[in-house]
């Protein structure tokens, strides 16, 4: 063993070299203490957003869809766009948790917990959308569901993309969840060993289950988290490409196309990987967990937006290859009358502006370590990759085949009130999370931090164990004899 | 004290004493573990704050039996998902009233298209594959909600490595454990009591 692999990665844990004590203390203080007024100054705004933005809901299922500037012509907008960006951005959390997991990259240890919980806020917003499109939403169940019913029973129809979308984010969502608790499961068990307070002992005794940090418990533990990574990375792809499906299975110009499944999955990992950078750049800030959410991290984060970046880039451009080769004036038209100049030009170059061009940046190294650069270039993705979305389904819809029928589309106070009601909820959500729950897995940090250790000190477990069995311990031994009762 | 607590206890239930060394270092424990086997020491268990790689090897731990109740799992989701489409779109069984099928006329497509029928193959396989999972490791190794712990070591969800050694098991002698503890820098030697 030498210690050669130290020069050669980042230390996943920086700040010397940290005691497994240290790790929990660090990653465990937000749970103890009072949270700051940093945390009140988000949170009450965030609220507040949640309240206004799910009253207007409340308002909108009481007067109809009517109070959405939809029309006959376009006949999704914010709705759809909203739904497509929400679920987009729930990628990330089960790509770094189940994909990187399986290609061994353990810098995934310290961001793959807010991103999992960022992937369950970000599904419970998209899954709004659909349900609250519906207009009278407490019928869902029967268009949605395969639920016996009086009418034959009269099924829903299985070769609809609609109902395949159904079936993929309810899969991926409550996946999601079972994997983001059992992750939870023996840091949870860490907070109720440690805790003195009599009322958070009881709560967290019950959320951890009784665990013990058995070994056999471990190794099974270790077996079943690898089996639901290995469901949860092709889920991950399936969830975006059945959402891609909602529209490549159509016959729009614009939507009909096959390379709508990596395109879309391809955008999600890229919009996902934004939103974790925008949380995680704030939190890593606020909760002082910079030694352990390092700027390494954040490095191979901005790499990862660029790669996704330049593949979002690449499909746009075969958009418009396609769009000229294929010789379909519709298609054509499209792209190089309809998106490029149309009414929604502005969105258009918007969307390729923010997700093209400006990633560029991070070709150069010391832009993806420098925190203010990348803090704005996460939002400007999410806005590049909220306008994508909007381009797709506006401009395709707007200028249909039929010149008398076309149409313009703006948003109403009701659709804008809404969306910003989801981003208040997932705030909220986030924000409390991070406040009642370990935001980094502890056990997965002491594992990589301890490996970090064997590589530094490379000789250091051989000469222990010699030391050892010449009877020369590094670690005083002070045996004292107590019985416990467990 | 020990044999005191054992006594005490023995009768009862199945609550009972184990002597227990705990190290600070990964190393620590994999050695000791290792030694405790070799020399014929009855472990109970280990105790660890993350899994330690090799842990069960020096434990004699068998490989996990899950990933064959596993693919069974993702089998009766697949044959689900299956009955599931066929039934509703294509096949129409008056004898069962919940799955009175009603094929649709669908611009005159054929009633079974098995591409249609790929998505929600996959998603049910994964759903009852991942959730039946989870469940069977919870239920078989008892870690469910509102469970006490069932031995409760200083440390070892911290920064602790703690192994238990059975005192009630053949082959268990004490002096032994006590050497071997020291020999690899125990921290401290302490006998806990837990259910087996």
């Amino acid at each position: 063993m030498s210690a050669t692999a130290s020069h050669l990665r980042e230390p996943l844990v920086t700040g010397g070299n940290p005691q497994l004590g240290d790790i929990t203390d660090a990653i465990v203080a937000p749970m103890e203490n009072k949270p700051s007024g940093l945390w009140w100054a988000a949170f009450i705004p965030a609220v507040t957003l949640f309240v206004a933005g799910f009253t207007t809901i409340g308002y909108q299922i009481s007067e109809g869809i009517g109070t959405w500037g939809l029309n006959k012509t376009v006949g999704w907008g914010w709705d759809i766009t909203n739904f497509v960006w929400w679920v987009g951005i729930g990628h990330a959390g089960t790509a770094i948790s189940a994909i990187l997991f399986l290609f061994r990259q353990k810098w995934r240890t310290a961001i793959n917990r807010s991103a999992e919980a960022m992937t369950i806020l970000a599904v419970i917003c998209a899954a709004l959308y659909p349900l609250i499109h519906m207009g009278r939403p407490w019928f869902g169940a029967w268009w949605f569901a395969p639920l016996p019913n009086m009418r034959g029973p009269l099924w829903v129809n299985f070769r609809s993309p609609l109902l395949w979308d159904f079936f993929a984010i309810s899969t991926y969502f409550s996946i999601s969840c079972v994997f983001w608790y059992f992750g939870l499961i023996p840091d949870l068990a860490t907070f109720r060993d440690r805790t003195n307070k009599k009322l958070k002992k009881t709560i967290y005794g019950i959320l951890s289950f009784g665990w013990t940090g058995s070994n056999r418990d471990w190794s099974h533990y270790e077996i079943v988290y690898t089996i639901l990574a290995a469901l949860a990375a092709p889920l991950v792809l399936s969830v975006h490409t059945i959402v891609s499906m909602d529209f490549a299975t159509s016959v729009i110009p614009g939507w009909h196309t096959t390379i709508f499944p990596p395109y879309f999955v391809a955008g999600a990992l890229f919009s996902g990987f934004a939103m974790v950078l925008t949380l995680l750049i704030i939190a890593r800030k606020t909760q002082k967990l910079e030694h352990i959410i390092t700027i390494g991290h954040i490095d191979n984060m901005a790499k990862v937006v660029l790669a996704t970046g330049m593949l979002v880039g690449l499909a746009y451009s075969t958009e418009f290859l396609i769009g000229w080769y294929s010789g379909s004036n519709y298609e054509g038209f499209i792209f190089f009358s309809s998106r490029m100049k149309g009414p929604y030009a502005w969105a258009y170059w918007t969307m390729i502006s923010c997700n093209v061009i400006s990633p560029q940046i991070f070709w150069y190294g010391p832009m993806r370590r420098n925190l203010v650069v990348v803090f704005i270039m996460s939002i400007f993705v999410n806005i590049g990759m909220w306008f994508e979305r909007f381009v797709i389904i506006v401009t395709s819809l707007n200028r249909d085949y039929l010149p008398s029928s076309w149409s313009r589309y703006s948003p109403t106070w009701v659709e804008v009130m809404e969306y910003l009601g989801t981003i208040g909820f997932f705030f909220t959500a986030y924000l409390l999370f991070v406040r009642f729950l370990p935001t980094v897995s502890i056990a997965e940090v002491k594992m990589v931090a301890s490996w970090a250790q064997k590589d530094a000190h490379g000789s250091h477990h051989h000469a222990a164990s010699g030391a050892a069995a010449a009877g020369l311990n590094p670690v005083p031994a002070s045996p004292k004899e107590e019985v416990h009762h467990g | 004290m020990a044999s005191a607590a054992h006594a005490e206890t023995a009768a009862t239930s199945d609550v009972r004493p184990f002597f227990v060394g705990t190290f600070r270092e990964e190393h620590q424990i994999l050695e000791v573990t290792t030694e405790a086997r070799e020399s014929g020491l009855p472990i109970h268990d280990c105790y660890t704050p993350y899994p330690v790689h090799g842990l069960d090897g020096a434990m004699g731990l068998k490989r996990s039996w899950i990933p064959y109740a596993s693919f069974a799992f993702g089998c009766f989701g697949f044959f689900l998902a299956f009955s599931l489409q066929t039934h509703t779109q294509f096949v129409d069984f008056d004898w069962v009233p919940i799955w009175k099928g009603w094929p649709i006329i669908i611009g005159g497509k054929p009633f079974l298209p098995w591409p249609a029928f790929v998505p929600v193959f996959f998603e049910l396989t994964v759903l009852c594959t991942g959730h039946l999972t989870v469940l069977t490791y919870l239920i078989y190794r008892r870690i469910l909600p509102g469970m006490k712990p069932k031995i409760h070591i200083d440390g070892v969800t911290d920064d602790r490595f703690a192994l238990a050694l059975d005192p009630s098991a053949e082959g268990f002698d004490e002096e032994k454990a006590r050497a071997l503890f020291a020999k690899y820098g125990v921290v401290d030697v302490l006998t806990v009591e837990g259910k087996a």
